[in-house]
């Protein structure tokens, strides 16, 4: 078995807020393996984006604050790393694209200029080197006319072109991980498929991982090898992406697959849901966090918090883990 | 699921205030010089501004703690009447350039591009082109022996800043759901405007006043230096410039009390007004 | 039947300005010659991608937006011909639910204030049975009656949004415009938001115009469903067929293109090539054809006219060349 690439272990971040101290994520685990595509799926406030925030280094602080666990990339521990020595590693080794693509580019400069400082600085390219790299990978994300786009300035650029000049910068440098923070979410539907079919198309090409960081789970089932599913601050279950859809073992990511509204057949007369709300990172129930939503909650759920308990490659924290008599089909990965 | 406190905007606003040190020190001096300019008001002391009850020059002492100046008149006693006359006009001038700037701000950023909107904002260019002292000058003249020129100089020059601030986030609002929802239920536009869209505008109001306090006493010692201020009674500016004569004869007592009384509150009400801003930003609180 | 609401070549056109005089120079025609009817405790799903028209279209049917030309009848009062008086009156018939929680309840007004002022307003009631009702709407919303005193910001996104149903409930209006009002909900709200909505429009029999861009969602809520494009229809049909059997080639690229949460399902996906081009600037003909798969020469020279494509009570209706 190959070592991971990224092994996150035991994660726990906090966040001191006027209201207190709020732990955003509390002993997440998980890896991820050269070339696979990992999702990363929860609704708002599951800590999938500060997880994400994490690893790049980028926690806020203050008010945030890794308070223990440990990030290694490639057996490197990144935590605890200097500003300066964490700048060599993103962009470089780690690269990220977002939600908004306008807000992560700077509108007073071209494309080019852009993308040719990134590798100037990273990869040690002459500006006409660079120049060229630059073209070679808008072109490799579908830009009609690279070498006449590249000097535009990102606010000429539809909302999907700026997401893909973005994956072609963040691609530029050859990362060995890539993280993408809802990347599609805020495009409509016709430019999501789009993007996403390059990412696709360039993950298999590149052999980079990717960490997709998204509340869809249909951009999950489509992109990603495995996943992991977050719920409230941990991690409820994580599983190659064939079992988790087909046979979800932690009740929540039952619920949540069945309330996903989908085109069906034939019209349901009501759909189905997970009752109740999210619960407030400050007032936790005890217990399971998830207890107070679940169907199959008893005594042990209100009065003990699960472990995230490994079964062959999926790990799920449920008291009651749902089983399945015939196992599914799960691709070794 | 629900959140345990139950509260406004306001309470959050204050419990985050109470946990800002300087904040609640610099609150602490205010309501120190508030409750001096009470005491005078109230008659409890501070009275005895404009007797002569020394020799000229009297140095600090039990009888005159703070000396007293050139025509014998008690220092200290001047300077505690004084805080009176600035919470005076801080209040007044405050008060009035908010209430006007608020309503105008809120009226042309409502009507944005429509003719009101062209008249409020001609009327504060007109008025931020002229002068300040001129234009108190001006009015000083114009209202020949009136005690509020000064006051309504500066009444009407200083609303402008706060009705941009309000313009600008009154535009802001309006494009807000919940100000569409109110049209859609009928609203008349004046309740839209002064119970749903004011309302949130009261923390740049609240900001603005402080300023506009600090700039109003600041302006008034500059004024009454230049004997455009204070007719009747005393105040910090009017003792600067009765010292003009005491420091080149060597006797700093007068400037240094009325410099000293007038710093330590503009500072602290500066610092105040800091925290208050921090305390009341919308973006802050409601997260 | 009659139906409900009923419109009729409705547009809306911003002057677009621009020059040192800020004199117009051009038109932006968000919402274009549409027309559609709803039939009395129906819903009409209206889907469509960013910057397609389709809220400017429901503000529009409420005249929250004035609209540039053409007629909305509801109940049989054309809307569009009321005078100011006239037109508060009639909002006590039609109401809006938003996109943003956060955004849509006013910040500083608890809810017992924001779910009393439309009753004031249109002088319904006693202060008593205002009250009343206040109550019952909330246990309708399934809310508790013990948060009457607290003000917005101290719920969640769902929370919210049943404050918004409930408050476009208290004038017991006939037609709700609905506008992307579970879009910004998480996963296991938003579900039990649309079943709400579900609820309403059976028991109170209301007539609902849905609008969203997400088709899964759409077609769960609705009876009958449009496609918009570039400020214009180009397909209606009841939803059963739509999703059946879509005829317009936006409408296929559309439906193929939903990620399907099901792995290993590839979907045949029909990628569309480029951008919704600006609406400023739309392309001759059909607004579609610059990235249609299937466009022929005449689709440049000539705009589609909606047709029937089979009769009923329902029809199917096409804007494209093909048929």
């Amino acid at each position: 078995m190959t070592s991971p690439l990224l092994r996150v272990r035991d994660l726990v971040v906090e966040f001191s807020t006027e209201r207190g101290l709020v732990r955003a994520i509390d002993g997440v685990s998980f890896d991820i393996m050269p070339g696979e595509t990992l999702g990363l799926v929860g609704e708002s406030g599951c800590g999938k984006s500060v997880t994400s925030l994490a690893i790049l280094g980028l926690i806020p602080s203050p008010p945030g604050r890794i308070v223990s666990g440990s990030i290694q990339l490639q057996g490197r521990e990144l935590t605890g790393l200097s500003e300066a020595e964490y700048r060599h590693i993103r962009g470089k080794e780690i690269s990220m694209i977002f939600q908004e693509p306008m807000t992560a580019f700077n509108p007073v400069f071209s494309i080019a200029t852009q993308m040719i400082d990134v590798l100037v600085r990273h990869q040690g390219m002459s500006r006409r080197q660079a120049r060229n790299r630059a073209i070679e990978m808008l072109a490799l994300v579908g830009i009609p006319a690279p070498e006449k786009r590249i000097d535009e300035y990102p606010h000429q650029m539809s909302g999907g072109m700026r997401q893909r000049v973005m994956i072609a910068m963040a691609l530029s440098c050859n990362p060995k991980l890539l993280l993408a923070d809802e990347p599609t979410t805020a495009l409509d539907v016709t430019t999501q498929a789009q993007v996403l079919e390059q990412i696709v198309k360039l993950q298999e090409e590149l052999g980079t991982s990717v960490v997709l960081v998204t509340h869809d789970l249909g951009v999950v089932a489509e992109a990603c090898d495995r996943a992991v599913v977050m719920y409230a601050g941990r991690v409820a279950e994580e599983a190659p992406i064939r079992c988790l859809f087909e046979q979800p073992r932690h009740p929540y990511t039952e619920g949540l697959l069945k309330s996903i509204p989908r085109i069906r057949e034939e019209k349901l007369p009501e759909l189905p849901t997970i009752p109740g709300s999210v619960p407030d990172l400050l007032h936790l129930p005890p217990g399971c966090r998830f207890g107070d939503r679940c169907y199959k909650a008893d005594e042990i759920c209100h009065r003990r918090e699960p472990r995230l308990e490994l079964r062959s490659d999926i790990a799920v924290a449920c008291h009651h883990p749902n089983t399945y008599a015939a196992p599914a089909p799960c691709p070794e990965s | 699921m629900e959140t345990k406190e139950r509260t406004s905007l306001w309470a959050k606003a204050w419990y985050k205030f109470r946990r800002d040190r300087i904040g609640m020190v610099s609150l602490g001096v205010v309501l120190l010089y508030l409750v001096i300019a009470l005491g005078v008001w109230l008659g409890l002391w501070g009275q005895d501004w404009s007797s002569i009850e020394g020799p000229m020059w009297a140095p600090p002492g039990p009888e005159h703690w703070l000396g007293t100046n050139i025509i014998g008149q008690d220092i200290f006693e001047r300077a505690i009447y004084s805080t009176r006359t600035a919470f005076d006009v801080g209040m007044v001038v405050a008060i009035l350039s908010t209430l006007l700037g608020g309503l105008l701000g809120a009226l042309s950023g409502y009507f944005a591009n429509s003719w009101v909107d062209e008249l409020i904002l001609w009327l504060m260019g007109v008025l931020d082109a002229i002068p300040f002292y001129l234009f108190v000058a001006a009015l000083a003249y114009a209202l020949q022996g009136n005690p509020y020129a000064m006051h309504i100089a500066m009444i009407a020059t200083f609303w402008t800043t706060t009705s941009r601030l309000v313009r600008g986030e009154v535009i802001k609002l309006k494009n807000f759901e919940f100000v569409e929802a109110a049209r859609a239920i009928g609203l008349p536009q004046r309740l839209i405007i002064f119970r749903h869209i004011t309302p949130n505008t009261f923390h740049i109001l609240l900001v603005q006043a402080t300023i506009v306090f600090v700039s109003a006493i600041k302006s008034e010692v500059i004024l009454s230096f230049l004997g455009l201020g204070i007719t009747h009674g005393v105040s910090w500016g009017l003792m600067i410039a009765e010292s003009t004569q005491e420091v080149q004869a060597g006797h700093f007592s007068n400037f240094v009390t009325a410099s000293t009384f007038l710093f330590v509150l503009v500072m602290a009400f500066n610092m105040f007004s800091d925290s208050l801003q921090d305390a009341l930003d919308p973006k802050k609180v409601s997260a | 039947m009659k139906p409900l609401l009923d419109i009729r070549n409705l547009k809306k056109h911003f002057p677009v300005r621009g020059g040192f005089f800020r004199r117009v120079v051009g038109q932006l025609k968000a919402v274009d010659d549409v027309s559609f009817r709803i039939p009395r405790g129906q819903t009409f799903g209206l889907v469509g991608e960013s910057g397609c028209g389709k809220s400017t279209l429901g503000r529009a049917i409420l005249r929250l937006h004035e609209p540039t030309s053409g007629r909305v009848m509801l109940d049989g009062t054309d809307i569009t011909a009321l005078d100011r008086r006239e037109l508060v009156a009639q909002r006590r018939n039609m109401q809006i639910i938003f996109q943003d929680p956060y955004a849509s309840l006013s910040p500083r007004r608890t809810v017992m204030q924001t779910l009393l002022e439309p009753m004031e307003i249109h002088r319904i009631g006693t202060p008593d049975s205002r009250r009343r009702k206040v109550l019952e709407l909330l246990d309708i919303v399934g809310m508790s009656s013990k948060i009457l005193h607290r003000y917005p910001h101290e719920f969640s996104g769902g929370q919210r949004q049943r404050i918004g149903i409930a408050r476009a409930l208290t004038l017991d209006p006939k037609f709700i415009v609905a506008d992307e009002a579970v879009s910004a909900l998480d996963v296991s709200v938003q579900s039990q938001v649309l079943n709400l909505i579900a609820r309403l429009q059976r028991e109170m029999h209301l007539s609902f115009l849905f609008i969203s861009h997400d088709l899964a969602v759409v077609q769960h809520i609705s009876h009958q469903v449009g496609v918009m494009y570039l400020g214009k229809l180009v397909e209606i049909a009841p939803a059963i067929d739509l999703y059946r059997d879509p005829r317009h080639p936006y409408t296929r690229a559309l439906l193929s293109a939903i990620p399907v949460p099901e792995p290993g399902r590839k979907s045949k996906r029909i990628i569309l090539e480029g951008d919704v081009p600006s609406p400023l600037n739309p392309p001759s003909g059909c607004p579609f054809r610059t990235r249609c798969p299937e466009a022929m020469p005449v689709c440049a020279e000539q705009l589609p006219d909606l047709k029937a494509i089979h009769d009923g009570d329902d029809p199917h209706q096409v804007a494209c060349h093909l048929y």
